[in-house]
């Protein structure tokens, strides 16, 4: 909106402002802190505007830069707990108390820095890259009365650029002028808001003739604007040309972002650069979401730090207690030694205590898995990059579009989802109109079965064949009609060939859509904001009245088969007014004035409002209609009832005239129009009705009842009336006859009694009331339900107005507990804020793990409500995607999302987490059991660099590999067994007594390791008789310990590639390696050389070969039998499949069910139309339901529609939605 | 925002604009069976049939193993003889630590007879119990460096409290040196001296490159109390041997260390004499004491755990193969038996 009283205006060239404010400096003015003046044509001017934008129009979305990297990076990494964690230790490692060498903690806590700070580094350096093929791609500047093409970094404030059709506006532009004489050019804005209708924009008459670059280049006005700010949807400035003021409104605002459509090439003036411009204000890191799992993971982080809090305690006091002076070899006694630096001496037993507690906490400091966090890191990287985005089973052919994770963060949590929200359009449905039948003067018209009705009749069992189309029958995007006694002239031989050409007229000159591209009706595309629109106009092209041409006042009309068959005749209708649409309308008129001056008014509406107004006597026609009407609904078609009007000339300017003075009103203009509309739509003359099949989306009923298999409960929140959601919702086998269906409706008759009395306190009072019972006495009937054995299934269907009260905190236990007892909800009606509150709802409520998945705007704030927010990409434009966690082009492709991949992850973080505490574990506890027998003096029990290298060498592969490889069952398996997906949702792999087996396990383990070679170590061990010393029994005992800990992997796991082999052995290896060098090098004086060829003594024995044998088998043996009998005794899901399977190679493809019964189409036909619930079919879903209609034909007219409440929260989400910009 | 550059933006507002801009650069995940997740595997199933077999080879290899290193360990005759306390007069017997520390005769006769044929060589150890060698304040007090070369002497920095006498560094330094063993043992059979060969006992990777071979001891036992053994200044490090040994410290609190190797068979029912100087204070923290003569077989000393070890384990194996088949047997589940599948068990479990 343009509000120029909040802006000072300067003095020398306007005369309304308040002349104290402003200093003038020669020509250039102080930049007051509200404003900023940008002059055009003039970079000199411009310096100050451009000193606060430093980087002129080049931005930059790296976090770091080479100076910045180091220390940024590095306060990132430590942020996390266990850095800190490891960071402290690090620092307790270099003081006197510590019993390892500061190597021992430093080296791994460096390695994983390292490894974190590589990968922030090449992040970065992709983002870079970004930014620089960003910033260096060109456009035409002014310069000397020449575009000159430079590259968009060296764009400055001020300068003149043109920008050409399809091109991006490389900052943000003000609209100087257009190729099109009327000054005005097409923009998309797919890239901010998500809408992929085109928007208008208008230059100020004023500057229309600044096209040429020599014209151009004599402007040299003033732009008076806002600060740069980050409001997409609101500018305001003014223009200052030649002494002139003119408004600036977010008319003349070319975005940054957005693209040049449908216009030759355009000049503008640049006003914002680089990050000043509003969509680079708008751009926020997205809020980063962590798994569930990974809070646990935190708890038993947790745990294992209080473990090892008990572990220390133990050995403090065990110190405090065993330390005794009379060990003189130690050093300790007071009488013996009067020496400066002997700590312990001066102690008492207190402290000793104390700090054995610190050095203890140093050595059994492995028992948290340093490298946990940055494996599982990049474990989920590979996942989402390498498996989830190139999937081929989630790549979409028609759009190419691959399944894409947006943050690797979510993975696992994809296998644990319980409830699903899901949009309806664009999600379940296509989005997709299709023209499919119609109804003109009492006769239906167009043959064909809409998929709800074919996946109706499949899911019972028929098999429908694909229906003979007559040769011939045109299929195009938005028609799918076919019925020769319409197509091809056929109308003329129907019993009312007049009545079928006003049908057609009124298809193609009723409406708001832009053709765009050639005037063939081949290659023209129409924009329109609703595809019902688009569906509608396409549907007239293929009857013969092809809409080619729209400017401002008129509609050209290719007409063909109208005076006789074959003869093709062009007609331009004058547009005289429009009627808009609005939600209250329910309809929409066009007057129009045919060539030869017939004037009509051409209406297109709901079937209520259009009966309501129709003109008396055709009660027969409207009463076959109807029946029409109705028959569509039921087939899930959407509808529209037409209607036309003679009009009479002088009725006409009188009537014109109140309708220019409505219009013109500044107040309540839109309720004025509304009147003065109501007094020209009556006396209708019906023509008939239209049905659009809103396409449902492939594989959507599949989906619903595989995930419904598996245990997912799928709740659709859409903004469509009760009855459209219903029968979606049949139609997606969400709800089918068996189900009690719960119906929680506002339009029940006390509720519009109330609101028929009008009373907002009284209404309200009412629904609370109404809904109140209504929760009280479904729970009730659902309990009921529940405590029968296999009673029928519940669903809940409740629509905004009453959520609205059901989500009063009052209520929100009772509405949870219903709904958590259902098996499928249906939301209708709701706003985009009910759909976030519902689904925190759940989250926070009911504590289960949501996903939400939508694809437009109206979804945002529901995505990112929830735990993880999948967005439908490659349809729509990108707002639900960018807010997303995961965007797929299909809701089919959820499938493989959850049940593969997510199961999978899911598995796989599970078993890498347990495995690396597992592991730790067993070497901490060697360590913990060698702390008794040296008197807890905290003596460690390995060499340093054994220890360090132990977490990030010698067991770091293999559990990699586990994490990217492991599967229980194969893929396909997966999907045709969805149940196996329950155990995720039951969380069977990461509950306290998975942690407790393991914990056991590695206590057994460790015991063995430490008692077993210890024990057997005794004596003397070679038949030299030389004996080993402490270092020789560690070695062996680590060395046992890291073949112990590597095959444990094999054994743990399901799937077994060449890549565990390798990896597994190469750790071994690793390890033998690394000691025959080690322990073969002597190094001047920078170690203890205390394994120096202990690895040689050992391997002469053949001691180490026995033990090297047998302890590694007796570690193991105890899992294999548990692993073995649990198996036998209480098997898993998995394990049962597998077993089912044991014989089938991995990639069959077994999972296509086969059909029994064939019906013919007819057959099919009926039956599905059986099917359909009966009771509630009355709806007759008319087809302007989408949101975006209203907004974008207020545009159209240069009216700025007030905002919707969707509209607000689109732009509540756009302040927190993430524009992190990655690329692909 | 991701979609500033034409090019990337074209591609992903593509959905709705013109599809004749056909994507020849088109976003198909290339094939790969990384990628898909379809690397060829094996699946281990664990069956009762790969259980079973588990076992018994287990058992098959464990047992010969177990019975072949049970008898290399029965081979080994081995006489122990705890001598810490007979060797202390009874009168002294209530003051031990004030006997040893006193500057009485700390000679000491002890008798042993070989209860079976000894071949040569025959081990003398000693061993210390309840002696915490492995202590982390002993373990670190040494310094390898000194150990190893002339130059760097002055490398007593972990050696505190044995680091330096009158400023000048002891070499070797630290309190594992200075705790050095100093019990000796004369040993005679029928009155006839039996040489008892105090060369190469140590590690020779120890003796070699631990110990330099021009690195003498200095100042060594001089400060206030004598912690154990003195050393002979004119012999280099890599010749005290007793030393290396000593050096070599133990893992566990209770440990023998090699003394010296009798270089001639005993016979079974031989006597012999052992005449021993009782010097090293163990009584102060009451640490036993053992003189211990052993042979070798080919595993090494006597030591029956890694026999009954693998015998244990073997046998064990055998009994839960012989449960598992039982167990089989009696309540066989069906491989793959669809009605153990929880939703099968459970109708309309949700």
């Amino acid at each position: 909106m343009v509000r120029p009283g909040e802006l000072s205006v300067d003095s020398s060239t306007n005369h309304l402002r308040t002349p104290s404010r402003t200093v003038t400096l020669g020509r250039i003015q102080p930049q007051a802190p509200t404003y900023r003046t940008v002059y055009c044509n003039d970079r000199d001017s411009n310096y100050l505007v451009r000193l606060k934008c430093l980087h002129g129009n080049s931005i930059s979305t790296t976090k770091y830069n080479v100076f910045t990297f180091l220390p940024k990076g590095l306060f990132e990494q430590f942020r996390r707990i266990a850095n800190i964690y490891f960071l402290g230790i690090s620092c307790l490692s270099m003081t006197p108390i510590s019993p390892v060498n500061p190597i021992t903690n430093v080296a791994p806590l460096s390695m994983v820095l390292l490894v974190s700070l590589i990968k922030e580094a090449f992040e970065d350096w992709k983002r870079f890259q970004n930014d620089m093929s960003i910033n260096n791609s060109t456009v035409e500047v002014l310069q000397d009365q020449l575009w000159v093409p430079i590259p968009w970094r060296k764009l400055q404030v001020g300068d003149i650029i043109k920008i050409k059709k399809d091109g991006f506006f490389p900052a943000d532009l003000l609209f100087l002028s257009s190729i099109n004489p009327d000054g005005i050019c097409y923009v998309e804005t797919a890239n901010l808001d998500g809408e992929t209708n085109l928007k208008i924009r208008k230059a100020l008459e004023r500057t229309w003739d600044y096209l040429t670059p020599e014209k151009a280049s004599e402007f040299n006005g003033e732009i008076q604007c806002e600060q740069p700010n980050n409001s997409l949807y609101t500018f305001t400035g003014n223009l200052i040309v030649e002494k002139q003021t003119l408004p600036l409104s977010p008319d003349q605002l070319l975005l940054r972002g957005c693209s040049l459509r449908n216009t030759e090439y355009i000049v503008g003036a640049v006003i914002f650069t680089g990050h000043e411009t509003k969509v680079m204000m708008n751009a926020m890191n997205a809020p980063s979401k962590r798994s569930t799992l990974e809070k646990k993971l935190d708890k038993l982080i947790i745990t294992i730090f209080c473990a090892l809090v008990i572990m220390c305690l133990i050995g403090a006091i065990g110190c405090a207690i065993v330390t005794d002076r009379d060990h003189f070899y130690l050093g300790l006694h007071k009488k013996d030694c009067e020496y400066r630096n002997g700590l312990t001496y001066y102690l008492l037993v207190p402290q000793i205590a104390f700090f054995t507690f610190f050095t203890l906490v140093i050595l059994f400091s492995t028992i948290i898995p340093i490298s946990l966090y940055v494996s599982i890191e990049m474990i989920k990287f590979i996942q989402s990059t390498q498996f989830i985005n190139r999937d081929l089973h989630m790549y979409h052919v028609e759009t190419n579009t691959p399944a894409s994770a947006r943050t690797s963060n979510l993975n696992e949590e994809l296998g644990q989802v319980e409830y699903i929200f899901s949009d309806k359009t664009g999600t379940h449905t296509r989005n997709l109109m299709e023209f499919f039948k119609c109804s003109i003067g009492g006769i239906s018209y167009g043959c064909g079965i809409t998929e709800i009705e074919r996946g109706i009749a499949q899911r019972d069992g028929l098999k429908i064949h694909e229906e003979q189309r007559s040769t011939g029958a045109i299929r195009e995007k938005g028609f799918n009609f076919d019925d020769p006694r319409l197509m091809r002239g056929g109308w003329r031989n129907e019993p009312n060939p007049n009545l079928c050409k006003e049908f057609f007229r009124c298809l193609a000159i009723c409406h708001t859509v832009l053709p765009e591209g050639d005037e063939s009706p081949e290659k023209i595309v129409y924009q329109a904001a609703s595809p019902d629109e688009a569906a509608l106009v396409t549907a007239a092209k293929n009857f013969g009245f092809f809409f080619y041409r729209r400017t401002p006042t008129m509609v050209s009309v290719r007409e063909s088969h109208t005076e006789q068959m074959g003869k093709i005749q062009d007609v331009s209708y004058e547009i005289l007014n429009v009627l808009e649409f609005n939600s209250t309308r329910k309809r929409q008129s066009v007057v129009c004035r045919y060539p030869d001056g017939r004037l009509v008014l051409y209406c297109k509406g709901a079937d209520t409002v259009i009966f309501e107004r129709l003109a008396s006597g055709m009660d027969d026609v409207r009463k076959v209609t109807g029946e029409h009407l109705e028959h569509f609904g039921s087939s899930g078609l959407r509808t529209l009832c037409l209607a036309y009007k003679d009009l009479n000339p002088e009725a006409y300017d009188s009537w014109n005239e109140r309708f220019i003075e409505a219009k013109s009103a500044l107040r309540d203009r839109e309720k004025k129009l509304d009147e003065v509309a109501e007094l020209i739509e009556k006396d209708l003359i019906l023509i008939g009705s239209t049905a659009i099949e809103d396409k449902l989306q492939e594989g959507v009923p599949t989906c619903i009842e595989t995930l419904s298999r598996a245990g997912v409960k799928i709740w659709v929140l859409t903004g469509d009336k009760m009855e459209t959601a219903i029968n979606i919702a049949y139609a997606c086998n969400l709800i089918n006859n068996e189900m009690k269906q719960f119906i929680i409706s506002s339009e029940t008759n006390a509720i519009k009694e109330a609101e028929e009395r009008g009373n907002q306190v009284e209404i309200e009072r009412v629904i609370k009331e109404e809904v109140k019972k209504e929760l009280k006495k479904s729970l009730e009937e659902a309990q009921q339900y529940l405590r029968t054995v296999g009673g029928p299934k519940l669903a809940l269907v409740i629509d905004g107005k009453c959520l609205m009260y059901a989500l009063d905190p009052a209520l929100r236990i009772t509405l949870l507990s219903l709904s958590l007892n259902c098996t499928s909800v249906v939301c209708c009606r709701v706003s985009p804020l009910q759909k976030a509150q519902v689904t925190s709802l759940v989250r926070k409520g009911a504590k289960k793990i949501t996903l939400s998945i939508g694809d437009g705007a109206n979804d945002v704030s529901m995505i990112q409500a929830a735990h993880v927010g999948v967005g439908i990409s490659g349809m729509e434009g990108m707002q639900a995607v960018m807010a997303s966690d995961f965007a797929i082009a299909q809701f089919r492709f959820l499938t493989d999302l959850l049940l593969v991949h997510g199961r999978w992850s899911y598995l796989r973080i599970c078993k890498v987490v347990m495995y690396f505490f597992y592991k730790n574990l067993t070497f901490t506890l060697t360590q913990f059991w060698f702390t008794f027998r040296t008197g807890f003096s905290g003596q460690r029990f390995y060499d340093d660099w054994f220890q360090s290298l132990y977490n990030v060498f010698f067991t770091a592969l293999p559990v990699i590999v586990l994490g990217l490889f492991e599967k229980d069952v194969s893929a396909s398996l997966s999907k045709r067994y969805p149940e196996l997906y329950r155990e995720g949702i039951r969380n069977s792999f990461f509950k306290w007594r998975v942690v407790a087996v393991w914990a056991s396990s590695a206590v057994y383990q460790s015991l063995v390791c430490y008692l077993f070679v210890t024990a057997s170590a005794f004596d003397g061990k070679n038949s030299s008789g030389k004996t080993f010393g402490l270092w020789d029994v560690s070695t062996m005992v680590f060395t046992c310990l890291v073949i112990a800990v590597n095959l444990r992997i094999l054994l743990m796991s399901n799937s077994i590639t060449r890549w565990h082999h390798i990896t597994v052995g190469g750790s071994i290896l690793a390890w033998l390696v690394f000691a025959f060098v080690y322990c073969g090098i002597m190094t001047p004086r920078d170690r203890n050389e205390n394994v120096y060829f202990v690895i040689y003594v050992l391997m002469s024995t053949f001691y180490f070969y026995f033990t090297l044998l047998l302890v590694p088998v007796v570690a193991l043996l105890a899992d294999f039998i548990y692993q073995g009998v649990e198996r036998w005794f209480l098997p898993y899901d998995y394990q049962i499949v597998q077993e089912i399977h044991r014989h089938e190679p991995d990639s069959s493809n077994a999972d296509q069910l086969e059909i029994a019964n064939e019906l013919t189409p007819e057959e099919a036909r009926s039956y599905a139309i059986s099917q359909l619930p009966r009771e509630i079919s009355k709806h007759t879903g008319f087809a302007f339901d989408s949101p975006g209609y209203e907004s974008f034909f207020a545009s159209q007219l240069g009216i700025y529609a007030p905002q919707k409440a969707w509209d607000v929260a689109r732009r509540a989400s756009m302040r927190s939605r993430p524009k992190a910009p990655k690329k692909n | 925002m991701s979609s500033n550059t034409p090019s990337s933006s074209a591609a992903a507002a593509a959905g709705s604009a013109d599809p004749s801009a056909a994507r020849r650069n088109s976003k198909r995940p290339k094939y790969s069976k990384f990628t898909q997740q379809e690397l060829p595997a094996c699946k281990p199933i664990l069956t009762p049939g790969w259980v079973i077999s588990t076992f018994l080879i287990i058992s098959v290899i464990f047992i010969p193993l177990g019975v072949i290193s049970l008898f290399a360990s029965q081979d080994v005759v081995e006489i122990v003889d705890r001598y810490d306390t007979e060797c202390i007069p009874p009168s002294d017997r209530a003051n031990k630590v004030a006997y040893i520390q006193g500057a009485a005769n700390k000679s000491c006769n002890r008798t042993l007879t070989v209860p079976k044929e000894m071949k040569q060589p025959i081990y003398v150890y000693y061993q210390l119990e309840n002696f915490y060698q492995n202590h982390r304040r002993y373990v670190k007090s040494r310094s390898d460096s000194q150990l190893r070369s002339v130059k760097d002497e002055n490398q007593i920095d972990a050696c505190k409290p044995e680091d330096d006498f009158g400023g000048q560094p002891i070499v070797p330094c630290g309190l594992i040196a200075w705790s050095l063993f100093n019990d000796t043992y004369t040993l005679s059979r029928k009155n006839q001296p039996l040489a008892v060969n105090k060369k190469g006992i140590a590690w020779k990777s120890d003796k070699e490159h631990k110990f330099g071979k021009n690195v003498f001891p200095k100042n060594f036992q001089k400060g206030n109390i004598t912690g154990g053994a003195r050393l002979n200044p004119k012999i280099p490090l890599s010749e005290q041997e007793d030393l290396i040994v000593w050096m070599r410290t133990a893992a566990l609190p209770t440990f023998r260390k090699l003394y010296g190797k009798i270089e001639s068979d005993l016979h079974k029912g031989d006597t012999i004499e052992v005449n021993l100087q009782n010097n090293y204070n163990t009584y102060s923290f009451s640490g036993k004491k053992k003189l211990v003569l052993s042979t070798t077989s080919w595993l090494g000393g006597k030591n029956d755990f890694l026999g009954i070890a693998y015998l244990t384990v073997g046998g064990i194996c055998f009994v839960l193969a012989l449960a598992f088949t039982v167990m089989y047997l009696v309540k066989p589940r069906r491989l793959g038996d669809p009605t153990y599948l929880s939703w099968n068990r459970i109708p309309g479990g949700r």
